[in-house]
């Protein structure tokens, strides 16, 4: 009957019909603005404190930055206002930017951040070995995370995506 | 001098002055001092890192020179060229596809009444009025007088349409007395209405179990209840039809499924209490039975069977006297045996409300003309006052059966819903497959089957009785029901003339089939 047919409309309908209101923000120009401006703000928010030395403040923004982009991009799933009558249920900020198309001009730029503010905080940390590796970990989290081989897969079926049955 | 000294000092000379001007141009770029200072900076012995550090630029550098691609895009890219040729190539198809030879039959058998649907209708084609064993008027309040009048009054009070969804000022004084009544009827707390009986079912299930929810379904439900379980996007399983047993497996699984799991879902089995393609009744006790043991909840359709199962009309709640507030959602339809039109869903207080806003065909759909919702708590009035004739009922529809299960007739056909004393008023007639084998080839197609039936149909029509095939749309259906010729028994047609109609039906079914691929 046409119940294979269905199958894949069912998979792939509604997901498009409206624009997604829960990852749509990501692409406005304000939004790379406000990344930048929220890493500026770490950088100063930990420099302001005294006892912190300007490569501990450093590193503290690279990790802060990666550990919160994580579980916003990566972690919570879903969309917090009922829309799309759950299509999105499984799916991460990441997966659901620009409907799941890949090195969009938004992935690319959310993929170059933590790169550069790597580098820059191995600059001023005199590139220190332990600092290096402090810096690097989360950094590799983030961006193994955003490869487009990753895309919808769940390792160690950490935060698995609910199946159709039958 | 050495001319290759002299050309080395030209060339030297050559290239001091090129990197000093480049030098020059890249210091006037603004921030350029920073970008070189960071290079001169950062080697500092240590090739490891450096290494590390390159191969993250050119992964930066790679990542952003990619091209965008959608995963799993199954499109297919063609060339310019192919795509001119199938523009030429391409010739409209027609708006209406051309009739097959099946849908043409379907077409030209279609009994065309004159004048009101009625239990001795006129019929186009034929002199004299047929018996109506084709219409869902099993308590003949079709013709009764007193719902007539009532509707009539009605309609000179409140005019025709509703002219609005219930929430946005469609609904009527009226329609909150029929929702009391039904919820009366029935025995729950409260009820709400649905303007058309078909998307009562497919609104319920979607406003209750959405994806993610899990939903165990008969295997043989009808057409509507099949949409609701398609809208809802849920996830499905299906059990054979009324087998507890098969149902118990099917919920044991999930459960072992879930050891692991622990996901908090909804859950529902939704079956029908008379089953609109079988008619055969669910064994509710055993469901609640089976319900209050997985911890489900159970979604009732008895459309087919209110106002007829039971001893006061309430349906199968009433017929096995189990309280109506077992069952979490009873839906219904109001165009079966009550003769208006519309659906309901009863259930208690919250059930009930969020399908106020929740209940699809509920908010974007008019509610149902004051007249219909009248006649509706009408006919309820009236059944309640005769439950006398619901025996009646069951009588026509035993004696009925009991002619059609001699034994003459017992190779030819099966009865479904064959039980002899089920109360069930419809039944469908099948073509028994042994007579199928003994006359043919083995591949005697769907349609085939359907041109039998349809000779028996036109044979009871000559003979005065007005009977019909089942219909589906068969591209949509999930298990398609096999051919049947479906009766339904009613108490406008007195007691003889029962006996004969189904006297008729018997002769016919013998002389067709007799006749058949001899």
């Amino acid at each position: 009957m046409s119940s294979i047919r269905e199958q894949k409309a069912h998979q792939t309908l509604d997901q498009s019909s409206m624009p997604n209101f829960n990852s749509s923000w990501v692409n406005y120009k304000g939004a790379w603005f406000t990344t930048l401006f929220i890493i500026v703000l770490l950088k100063t928010l930990f420099s302001v404190i005294p006892f912190i030395s300007s490569e501990a403040s450093w590193t503290l923004t690279n990790l802060t930055f990666n550990v919160g982009q994580y579980i916003m991009f990566h972690w919570v799933q879903g969309i917090p206002f009922e829309n799309h009558q759950g299509a999105y249920d499984g799916l991460t900020l990441w997966e659901q930017i620009d409907g799941g198309v890949q090195f969009t001009a938004t992935r690319k730029f959310f993929t170059a951040v933590p790169i550069a503010l790597f580098l820059l905080s191995t600059h001023y940390t005199h590139y220190n070995l332990v600092l290096l590796v402090i810096n690097f970990a989360p950094l590799l989290w983030v961006l193994v995370a955003k490869l487009p081989v990753m895309h919808r897969v769940r390792v160690f079926g950490i935060n698995k995506i609910d199946h159709v049955v039958d | 001098m050495d001319p290759s000294v002299h050309l080395d000092d030209e060339h030297a000379v050559f290239i001091n002055s090129t990197v000093n001007s480049v030098y020059e141009l890249i210091n006037a770029i603004p921030g350029s001092h920073l970008v070189l200072s960071y290079v001169k900076n950062a080697y500092q012995d240590d090739p490891f890192r450096i290494i590390l550090e390159l191969f993250l630029v050119f992964f930066a550098l790679k990542y952003m020179l990619s091209k965008k691609y959608k995963p799993q895009d199954n499109a297919v890219k063609l060339t310019e060229k192919e795509i001119d040729d199938l523009v030429e190539e391409w010739k409209p198809e027609p708006l209406v596809p051309p009739l097959s030879s099946f849908d043409k039959l379907n077409l030209e058998k279609a009994p065309l009444i004159i004048g009101a649907q009625s239990v001795k209708p006129k019929v186009a084609g034929h002199a004299k009025p047929l018996m109506n064993l084709a219409s869902t008027n099993y308590l003949e309040l079709q013709a009764s007088e007193r719902i007539r009048q009532k509707a009539i009054d009605t309609l000179k009070v409140y005019g025709v349409g509703s002219c609005g969804p219930p929430g946005f000022y469609g609904t009527i004084d009226v329609h909150m007395d029929l929702e009391r009544d039904i919820a009366q009827f029935l025995g729950t707390e409260e009820a709400i209405i649905y303007a058309q009986g078909f998307s009562t079912i497919s609104s319920v299930i979607p406003a209750f179990s959405k994806r993610g929810d899990l939903l165990v379904v008969d295997d043989g439900v009808s057409f509507s209840v099949q949409k609701g379980v398609q809208i809802s996007r849920s996830n499905v399983r299906y059990f054979k039809h009324n087998d507890m047993q098969d149902l118990e497996r099917v919920l044991d699984d999930i459960r072992v499924d879930d050891m692991h799991k622990r996901k908090l879902t909804r859950r529902f089995i939704v079956t029908e209490g008379l089953s609109a393609n079988f008619g055969d009744i669910a064994p509710l006790a055993k469901l609640i039975e089976l319900k209050r043991k997985f911890k489900y909840r159970l979604i009732l359709d008895e459309s087919q069977s209110i106002g007829v199962l039971g001893a006061r009309g309430a349906g199968l709640t009433d017929l096995f006297n189990i309280d109506a507030k077992e069952v979490d959602m009873i839906v219904g339809s109001m165009s079966n045996a009550l003769c208006a039109s519309g659906g309901f869903c009863a259930g208690n207080t919250q059930i009930v409300d969020h399908q106020r806003l929740s209940g699809s065909a509920y908010c974007f759909s008019a509610s149902i003309p004051a007249m219909l919702a009248v006649s509706a708590s009408e006919a309820l009035k009236y059944i309640q006052e005769k439950p006398q004739i619901l025996c009646d009922l069951a009588d026509r529809s035993r004696s009925f059966r009991q002619v059609l299960s001699h034994k003459s007739l017992e190779n030819l056909i099966e009865l479904s819903g064959s039980d002899v004393y089920s109360p069930s008023p419809f039944f469908h007639i099948r073509v028994n497959p042994a007579f199928l084998r003994s006359r043919g080839r083995d591949d005697i197609s769907r349609e085939d089957e359907e041109r039998l039936l349809q000779d028996v149909v036109d044979e009871c029509s000559a003979q005065g009785v007005l009977i019909t095939r089942a219909k589906y749309v068969y591209d949509q259906e999930r298990k398609c029901p096999r051919p049947s010729i479906k009766i339904y028994v009613t108490i406008g047609l007195t007691k003889k003339e029962n006996d004969k109609a189904a006297g008729v039906v018997k002769s016919a079914i013998v002389k067709v089939f007799g006749k058949w691929k001899k």
